[in-house]
């Protein structure tokens, strides 16, 4: 269990890196971006005194590196900085656009996780047969079709056509639970790929197991059907699942910036994107922050499952 | 599992229900506990199985004897109930004695037949832990008990089934994975299963191949063991000490139909049939050569050569040190030593195959680099390589010609045209026929496939050819017959060497020279004759002493 222990340790240090990494690269990166906040805030017509003068209120005139100490010394003590367009401290930014990714990422995944492994079982049960072939040809389908095509067809459909449901979250702020009618078609959309791709992996997992001498053997000592299914064959399934999940669990926190722009919901995506739009510098690199260490400790968790499930394969670090 | 087109016959099981199973059965002692008529098996209109009937008797040992693709196997997956995907079956497969009921095709699930794969870990589930199973059978025997007393008595049940398997400490056991236990535990566990299941008739296919004589002779006693309990069981062997050991009565086939069948001691002591005696006969030698065989230079010479293993975090291991070794042209030199003491780094270094090595191999004097990638297309054809798993080192999706004859195309540029007939000729010569050698290699037995992997190293037409364990998983005949091909090899192309790795010291007899290998040094080289009648290191003889 001490290795286990290491491994996790080891990992964790090498994610303070990882996402030490990311903040200085998107550092860097907004850094070699043409204009700063102070261009943005100016508006169509700067007038370059003007410019000076808001950069000189903004404390841009001063070198990057300088900028960037000053920004890291204050993460040291969990302050993620003041927005350079609002002055607001940029831990707020972040705890409003949380609430409805959070809300999003869960609702998806708590739909996701039955029916991408419901689906998966299901199809290679039948595997060759039509229900199989119907679950693979349809998965393979949507998961062809990007989100924003799809987003837009249901709403089309199903809001302007039909009237079923509310086009966009415009109008609720960030109070989206007590309105659960806006909520329907941002799930959907998210829901429609990871679906797909889970159910593929599960299944491809599962005919393989159910192929497998272990499988047989269980089934000729009289095991029921079902119980070889689930507790033989599955848990052979779940590693590569696991780290499918992880990866859609990532993407769907770090705040689905098409579905969120599409649905207007005030997610992290669309802080982001404003962010970036007005070169925000802190609250982009908050944002970094943020998902660098969620895609850390996301896929530690997978590494974890897959070894508990993968025993063999040790865990590469 | 029921294939298309079969024609499921008569397959006859008693319904015994799980707890009656589970009690050893004495009653069925009189008559047989399972029985074959006139069993056959085609598949694609060839028939695997013809005609084999087959009677076994509670607490005797049968052992159905053949080379690879005699029907031994498809024989005993017949007790079971299963047969390969759209076989067409016809006959009798009776278990459990007078009572006949039609039952469907899995007789084994009626918890009267247990099984013993050749390789245990395939059947045990990697991701579960070594309980899942044994937990699943004995929570069907004890669902009549009140829901309070289940697990506990469940949790007994299997720990008196893996005490009878012979496994102590099942206690800990039972909480680790199939991949933390020695192959030995393994199949412990199987056994446990089938016992567990309160199996009457056991089928356990080739228990002892690729194992050390102590390994084999425990498993010998532990068969002996379960026979003892009552229990019937159908060892499919090519192992012919094993089979003298442990046969009470002997079936042998060949081609798919039963050539003799009787009690062991008459058929092993005076075989009717010639084919038989053919089976049991002597194993053919390579040719001396006159006088001392060190004649000539070297062809390779291994000098200060030390080989690491990297040992995950904790660093490296160093597993072979070997100071000075050379092999001459014309020669067959032996490398014998138990599992895990460098016999296979050993030939993996000469083939450049291990790259964390020091030291130098020299290939006429000169010298070969670390890794086959910094070689040439000459030193690549120099030193050919056969591996142990003839099924792994093909592709699955081409025509084993096609792979064979890529050799001569690769290393020694020919076209496409003459390599083919080269490589069908090779083939050819070395028993393998134009059609048979057009399909892909799931198509082939596992000695066929190794005749084609030697096929292919051989049209390197290689200066030394390293043969690791090639014969370790084949029968005796197709054992012999490949070992008679690489005499012929080295008596016919008189500048061909040979380095044959094994663990059996009957193949490293036929070796002109013979080095013992013991945790990765070498500790006795000599002629062949004098190391085998007159070892000097005691660990040679203690390897002699373990023969039979």
């Amino acid at each position: 269990m001490s290795g286990l222990r290491s491994f996790v340790a080891r990992r964790l240090l090498l994610g303070v890196l990882q996402t030490a990494a990311v903040v200085l690269l998107v550092f860097a990166l907004t850094e070699a971006l043409p204009g700063d906040a102070a261009v943005a805030l100016a508006g169509d017509q700067p007038d370059p005194e003007r410019v000076e003068a808001v950069r000189e209120a903004m404390r841009l005139d001063r070198p990057a590196g300088e900028r960037l100490a000053d920004w890291a010394a204050g993460l040291l003590h969990g302050d993620l900085g003041t927005s350079l367009v609002s002055g607001r401290p940029v831990s707020r930014y972040l705890a409003d656009g949380f609430g409805p990714t959070l809300l999003l990422a869960a609702l998806t995944v708590v739909l996701l996780v039955p029916a991408g492994f419901g689906l998966g079982v299901l199809a290679a049960r039948h595997a060759g047969r039509p229900a199989d072939r119907l679950i693979s040809s349809v998965t393979l389908a949507v998961y062809a079709v990007p989100e924003f095509a799809l987003g837009v067809l249901l709403v089309t459909v199903l809001s302007l056509r039909l009237g079923w449901l509310p086009p966009t979250a415009v109008g609720h702020g960030t109070e989206l639970l007590a309105h659960p009618a806006v909520l329907v078609l941002p799930v959907l959309v998210l829901l429609s790929r990871p679906v797909c791709s889970l159910a593929r992996m599960v299944r491809a997992g599962m005919i393989d197991a159910l192929a497998s001498p272990y499988a047989a053997q269980a089934r000729r000592y009289g095991v029921s059907g079902a119980r070889v299914r689930y507790a033989h064959a599955l848990p052979n399934a779940l590693a590569p699942a696991a780290q499918q999940l992880a990866r859609t669990v990532d993407w769907l926190l770090s705040g689905v910036i098409v579905v969120e722009a599409l649905y207007a919901v005030p997610g992290l995506g669309t802080v982001l994107l404003g962010a970036v739009a007005e070169r925000d510098v802190p609250v982009v690199q908050g944002l970094a922050v943020v998902f660098g260490v969620l895609t850390v400790v996301l896929n530690l968790g997978a590494d974890l499952v897959a070894h508990r499930f993968a025993p063999r394969a040790g865990v590469a670090a | 599992m029921n294939g298309e087109g079969r024609t499921p016959a008569h397959h006859e099981t008693t319904p015994v229900p799980h707890e009656a199973a589970a009690v050893p059965h004495r009653a069925a002692a009189a008559g047989p506990v399972a029985e074959i008529r006139d069993l056959r098996v085609e598949v694609g209109g060839r028939a695997i199985v013809d005609g084999v009937s087959l009677r076994v008797s509670p607490g005797t040992v049968t052992a159905l004897v053949g080379a690879s693709g005699s029907g031994k196997t498809t024989t005993g997956l017949a007790l079971l109930g299963e047969y390969p995907a759209g076989a067409r079956v016809t006959g009798d497969v009776r278990v459990g004695g007078a009572g006949r009921v039609t039952g469907d095709a899995r007789a084994g699930a009626c918890g009267l037949v247990g099984y013993i794969p050749q390789h245990p870990a395939t059947v045990l589930n990697p991701a579960r832990r070594v309980s899942a199973l044994l937990t699943d059978l004995a929570r069907a025997q004890v669902s009549h008990l009140p829901r309070g007393r289940r697990r506990a008595e469940a949790r007994a049940r299997v720990l008196r089934a893996l005490e009878e398997a012979q496994l102590a400490d099942g206690e800990a056991l039972v909480r680790r994975y199939p991949h933390q236990l020695s192959g030995g535990q393994q199949q412990r566990v199987v056994l446990a299963q089938a016992l567990l299941l309160g199996a009457r008739v056991i089928v356990a296919d080739e228990p002892t191949t690729g194992q050390d004589a102590l390994t084999r002779s425990r498993v010998v006693e532990r068969f002996a063991a379960v026979a003892g309990r009552g229990v019937a069981v159908v060892l499919l062997c090519h192992d012919l000490d094993v089979v003298r050991a442990l046969a009470d009565e002997v079936v042998v086939l060949r081609a798919g139909r039963v050539v003799e069948s009787g009690p062991a001691r008459r058929i092993l002591r005076s075989p009717r049939h010639e084919w038989t005696r053919e089976l049991l006969g002597e194993q053919p030698r390579f040719p001396q050569p006159d006088g001392s065989p060190r004649t000539g230079r070297p062809v390779l010479r291994v000098r200060g050569l030390t080989a690491r293993h990297r040992d995950g975090a904790r660093g490296t291991a160093v597993v072979l040190r070997v100071p000075a070794l050379d092999l001459y042209g014309g020669e067959c030199l032996a490398v014998v030593g138990r599992s895990g003491s460098g016999k296979t780094t050993l030939a993996r270094c000469l083939a450049g195959l291990h790259r964390d090595r020091d030291g130098t191999v020299l290939l006429d004097g000169a010298p070969l680099p670390d890794s086959v990638r910094d070689r040439g297309r000459a030193q690549l054809a120099a030193v050919q390589y056969v591996f142990q798993d003839a099924h792994a080192a093909f592709d699955e999706h081409r025509s084993v010609l096609h792979q064979v004859a890529r050799t001569a195309i690769r290393l020694r540029r020919t076209d496409t045209d003459t390599a083919t007939r080269e490589a069908s000729a090779l083939l050819a010569r070395l028993g393998l026929p134009g059609d048979l050698v057009r399909r892909r290699p799931g198509r082939l037995s596992g000695g066929e496939l190794q005749r084609a992997a030697l096929a292919r190293a051989l049209l390197a037409r290689p200066r030394v050819l390293v043969c690791d364990e090639i014969t370790s998983g084949l029968d005796t005949l197709t054992r012999r017959h490949l070992l008679g091909l690489l005499t012929a090899l080295v008596r016919d192309r008189g500048d061909l060497s040979l380095v044959l790795i094994t663990h059996a010291l009957d193949t490293a007899a036929l070796a002109h020279r013979i080095a013992v290998l013991d945790a990765g040094e070498i500790v006795e080289q000599g002629p062949a004759r004098r190391v085998l009648t007159a070892p000097s290191h005691p660990f040679t003889v203690s390897l002699m002493g373990r023969r039979n």
